[in-house]
C-alpha cells in the first residue's frame, strides 16, 4: 500500500534574480513498511523534499499525496492537524522540550491529539521501553546523552501512531555507538511493527541499514535502489 | 497540558523570571500598601465624619441652615422625636441647641458654636467624649458650682488657656527621655516660667537650645510642658432669642482634640439645661438632631432620609454625604483611585514583562517551530505564551499581595504616625496617625487586574511567535 505518492514535485527559490531549483521534478512512491534513505550531497534537495513530504514547506508545483490526501488542498491549520495525526518527525538536533521529562515529551503529541491520560501514560511507557529508555522515563533532556535524547525523539515521533516517520539527518549529531543503537531500534520497529521510515542522511551507516536508497542530485532523483533485507 | 508546560516554562530561566517576579512583587507591595494607607485614612475620615462630627443623618430647620439664629428651631419637635423613638431604623439620636457665641478670656476671644447637649444622648451619637486630652478633665463628669463647658485643644490655645511651663515634674519626665545633661542644664533658665502661647514657648526654647537640640527634643518638650489652666473660665456672649445680648461664664470641664481642627475650632459643648435659661430658649427648642442609624449602608440611610422628608416636609434632612461632600466623594470614588494606582504600577511593569517574554520567545524560536511542526496549533502556541505571562505576573503579584497584606495587618494595629506633619493634616480634617486597612475584595480586584495586564503584555510576544513559520523557525540555530 502506498503511503506517500509524489508526482513531479518542484520547489524553486528565487535568490537575487537567480532561480534555484531545490527540488526539480521528483516523482516517487513510498510503500507502507519501507525503510528508505534519501541521500545526496549538500544542496541536492534532500531536506527540502522531506519538508514538502512533511507538509512543512509548500511545493512550487507538483503534488504530495499521503494516505490519499493531497497536501496541496490543505490550509495552514488543516496541515498542522494533518502532521499531528499522520506524520512523525525526528530532527537532527533532537528538539525535545527541555522543561519536560522523557515521558512528558513522548506524551506531548498524544495530548495534543486529545488522548486520555491513561492512554498517554501507557503508550509513552511502552514506547520508551521499546527504545531502551524504560528506566529513564522521568529524566529531563539535559540529563540524557545525545543518543538517549534522539531515542526519546523517536518515541515521540511514534507516539501519535503516524502513517510514517520522517527523520532529517537523525544520526548527524551522534557518535557511532549511539548511531548503531538508534538504527537498530528503528530497524526493529520497522520490521516488527511495520512502521515506515524515511530518512534524509549523509551517514553511510544509515544507508547501509536502509532497504531502499534514493539518491538525489541537483533536485532530481539520480538513482532509486531497493535492496533485499537491508544489509 | 498547555497550562502545565506554561508553568514549567516560567522556571526555564530562573534568574530572568526571578527578576520580573521581584519587580512585580515590589510594585504590588507598594500599590497594595499605598491603597491600604489611603483606605485607612479615608475610613478614619469617614468614621470621624459620622461618629464624631455628623451622625448618619442630621435634622435642622431649613431657615437655620441659611441663618443660624436661635429662633429657627426644629418644629414640631415632639412629633419628630416621637417618630424617631419608634423608628426601627434609628440606633440613637441626640438633640442639640446651637448658638453662635463669642468666647472670651482675659487674654483672647474667638467665635464659636455653643452646642447644648444631653450628655448621655450625645455619647450615643458622637465619640467626642473619648477624645479628651490626657490630664485635661472629663466630659461633664466632674462637679462644679459653675456651668461647665468642654472645649477643644485648639480653642484652649486660641483663648490662651493652654499654657506651657517646665515644672519639676516636666524636668523629671525629660530625664527619662535621656536628654543630654547639657541640654537639661540650659532649660533651668526658663524653668517654672509660664508661657501663655506655644509661640512664646518656642521662642524661649529657640533662645536656649542649639539647633540640633531643638530638632531632637523640642517637639517632646513642648508636648510635655503643655498644660491647661485648671478651672479656667470662659465668658460666652451671644444673641438671646429676644434679640438681646446674653452672657454666661462657663468653667472648662474638659478639653478634647479630634483629627479635624475645623470641627474643634468651632465646637464647644455645654449641658442643655445650662443654655436654656441664658439663651432664652425653652426646654423643647433644639436646632439640630443628629441620628445614628442601625444600618450603615448608605442606601438604607437615603431611604430613611426620604421617609423622614415625607413625614416632616418642613424640616431639612441631610445625610452625612450631603453634610460632608468631601468625605462622601472619597467614600464613593476611592475604590476607583486604588485601582488607578495599581493600574499605573502594572502599566509600568508591563514593559518589563513584555521585554522578558520577548527574550523568552526569541530564545525558543526553534523549539516553537518544532512544536508547530509536530502539531501544535497557533492558537495553542498563543495560549501557551499568554498563560506563561499570566503565571509569571501572578506569581509576583501573589507574593506582593501577601507581603502587602501582612504589612497592612501589622500597621493596622500599630498605626503609622505622621506627627511631624500633624498640624497640616488636621487642618484639613485628616488624622496624623493612620491605621491602614483594605478589604479582601480589593485583592480579588488586583488579581483580575494582574490577569488583564498579563494578557495584554503577552500579546506582542505571542504575536511574534504566531508569525513564525515552522520551517523557518526550525532552521534557526
Amino acid at each position: 500500500m502506498k503511503v506517500i505518492e509524489i508526482d513531479n514535485l518542484k520547489k524553486t527559490y528565487s535568490e537575487s534574480e537567480v532561480e534555484v531549483h531545490a527540488v526539480n521534478g521528483v516523482t516517487l512512491d513510498i510503500e507502507e513498511g519501507e525503510f528508505t534513505a534519501i541521500v545526496g550531497p549538500s544542496g541536492s534537495g534532500k531536506t527540502t523534499l522531506l519538508n514538502m513530504i512533511g507538509g512543512l514547506d509548500i511545493p512550487t508545483s507538483g503534488e504530495v499525496i499521503i494516505g490519499g490526501s493531497n497536501m496541496n488542498h490543505l490550509n495552514g491549520s488543516e496541515l498542522t492537524d494533518f502532521r499531528k495525526n499522520n506524520i512523525g518527525f525526528v530532527f537532527q538536533a533532537y528538539n525535545l522540550i527541555p522543561v519536560l521529562t522523557a515521558k512528558e515529551n513522548t506524551e506531548f503529541v498524544m495530548k495534543l491529539q486529545g488522548k486520555s491520560k491513561v492512554e498517554c501514560e501507557k503508550r509513552s511507557k511502552e514506547l520508551l521501553e521499546s527504545v531502551g529508555l524504560g528506566e529513564r522515563i522521568n529524566a529531563r533532556p539535559n540529563k540524557m546523552s545525545g543518543g538517549q535524547q534522539q531515542r526519546v525523539a523517536v518515541a515521540r515521533a511514534l507516539a501519535s501512531k503516524p502513517k510514517f516517520v520522517l527523520a532529517d539527518e537523525p544520526t548527524a549529531n551522534l557518535d557511532s555507538k549511539s548511531t548503531e543503537t538508534l538504527l537498530d531500534i528503528m530497524e526493529k520497529l520497522n520490521k516488527e511493527e511495520n512502521i515506515t521510515f524515511v530518512f534524509s542522511t549523509h551517514d553511510a551507516r544509515v544507508v547501509k541499514k536502509a532497504r531502499r536508497v534514493i539518491t538525489l542530485e541537483d533536485g532530481k532523483i539520480l538513482s532509486d535502489v531497493r535492496k533485499n533485507g537491508g544489509e | 497540558m498547555i497550562a502545565s508546560i506554561s508553568w514549567k516554562n516560567v522556571w526555564r530561566n530562573k534568574t530572568r523570571s526571578a527578576v520580573v517576579i521581584v519587580a512585580v512583587t515590589l510594585g504590588t507591595v507598594a500599590g497594595v500598601f499605598v491603597a491600604g494607607l489611603m483606605n485607612g485614612w479615608v475610613a478614619q475620615r469617614i468614621n470621624a465624619t459620622i461618629y464624631t462630627e455628623m451622625g448618619h443623618l442630621k435634622i435642622q430647620n431649613p431657615n437655620f441652615l441659611v441663618n443660624e439664629e436661635t429662633q429657627y428651631s426644629i418644629k414640631p419637635i415632639k412629633d419628630l422625636t416621637a417618630y424617631l423613638d419608634n423608628a426601627e431604623e434609628v440606633d440613637a439620636y441626640s438633640k442639640r441647641s446651637k448658638i453662635m457665641a463669642v468666647a472670651a478670656t482675659a487674654r483672647a476671644n474667638t467665635g464659636i458654636m455653643l452646642k447644648g447637649i444631653n450628655v448621655e444622648n450625645e455619647k450615643q451619637v458622637s465619640d467626642v467624649y473619648t477624645k479628651l486630652m490626657p490630664n485635661a478633665g472629663t466630659f461633664f463628669e466632674s462637679k462644679s458650682r459653675f456651668p461647665q463647658v468642654v472645649i477643644s485643644n485648639k480653642t484652649a490655645e486660641m483663648l490662651r488657656i493652654k499654657n506651657y511651663r517646665i515644672s519639676e515634674k516636666v524636668m523629671d519626665s525629660l530625664k527619662i527621655l535621656e536628654i543630654p545633661q547639657d541640654g537639661m542644664a540650659k532649660l533651668e533658665s526658663i524653668a517654672n516660667k509660664r508661657f501663655i502661647t506655644k509661640k512664646k514657648f518656642e521662642t524661649a526654647i529657640n533662645e536656649t537650645w542649639t539647633k540640633s537640640e531643638i530638632e531632637s527634643y523640642a517637639p517632646v518638650l513642648i508636648k510635655t510642658a503643655a498644660y491647661f489652666q485648671p478651672r479656667a473660665k470662659i465668658t460666652f456672649s451671644f444673641t438671646r432669642t429676644n434679640g438681646e445680648i446674653g452672657y454666661q461664664t462657663f468653667q472648662v470641664c474638659g478639653v478634647f482634640k479630634t483629627a479635624n481642627t475645623m470641627f474643634d475650632q468651632m465646637s464647644a459643648f455645654v449641658k442643655n439645661e445650662d443654655l436654656y435659661a441664658v439663651a432664652g430658649l425653652n426646654a423643647n427648642q433644639f436646632h439640630e438632631i443628629s441620628i445614628v442609624t442601625k444600618s450603615t449602608d448608605f442606601k438604607d440611610i437615603k431611604a430613611f432620609q426620604s421617609k423622614l422628608s415625607k413625614a416632616f416636609p418642613e424640616q431639612n434632612f441631610m445625610t452625612w454625604k450631603e453634610l460632608a461632600p468631601d468625605a462622601g466623594m472619597l467614600s464613593d470614588f476611592m475604590q476607583i483611585y486604588y485601582y488607578i494606582i495599581m493600574g499605573i504600577i502594572f502599566f509600568a511593569l508591563a514593559f518589563g514583562i513584555i521585554n522578558t517574554m520577548l527574550m523568552a520567545i526569541l530564545e525558543r524560536i526553534k523549539e516553537l517551530g518544532m512544536l508547530m511542526a509536530i502539531g501544535m496549533k497557533k492558537l495553542q502556541v498563543f495560549a501557551m505564551i499568554m498563560l506563561e505571562t499570566v503565571f509569571l505576573t501572578l506569581t509576583g503579584s501573589f507574593i506582593g499581595m501577601l507581603i502587602g497584606g501582612v504589612l497592612i495587618s501589622i500597621t493596622s494595629k500599630t498605626g503609622l504616625n505622621f506627627s511631624s506633619v500633624e498640624e497640616g493634616f488636621e487642618a484639613i480634617g485628616w488624622s496624623a496617625i493612620v491605621y491602614p486597612n483594605i478589604e479582601l475584595s480589593f485583592f480579588f480586584g488586583v488579581t483580575i487586574l494582574v490577569i488583564i495586564v498579563a494578557i495584554l503584555s503577552s500579546i506582542i510576544p505571542a504575536r511574534k511567535a504566531l508569525k513564525l513559520k515552522p520551517i523557518e523557525a526550525l532552521r534557526i540555530e
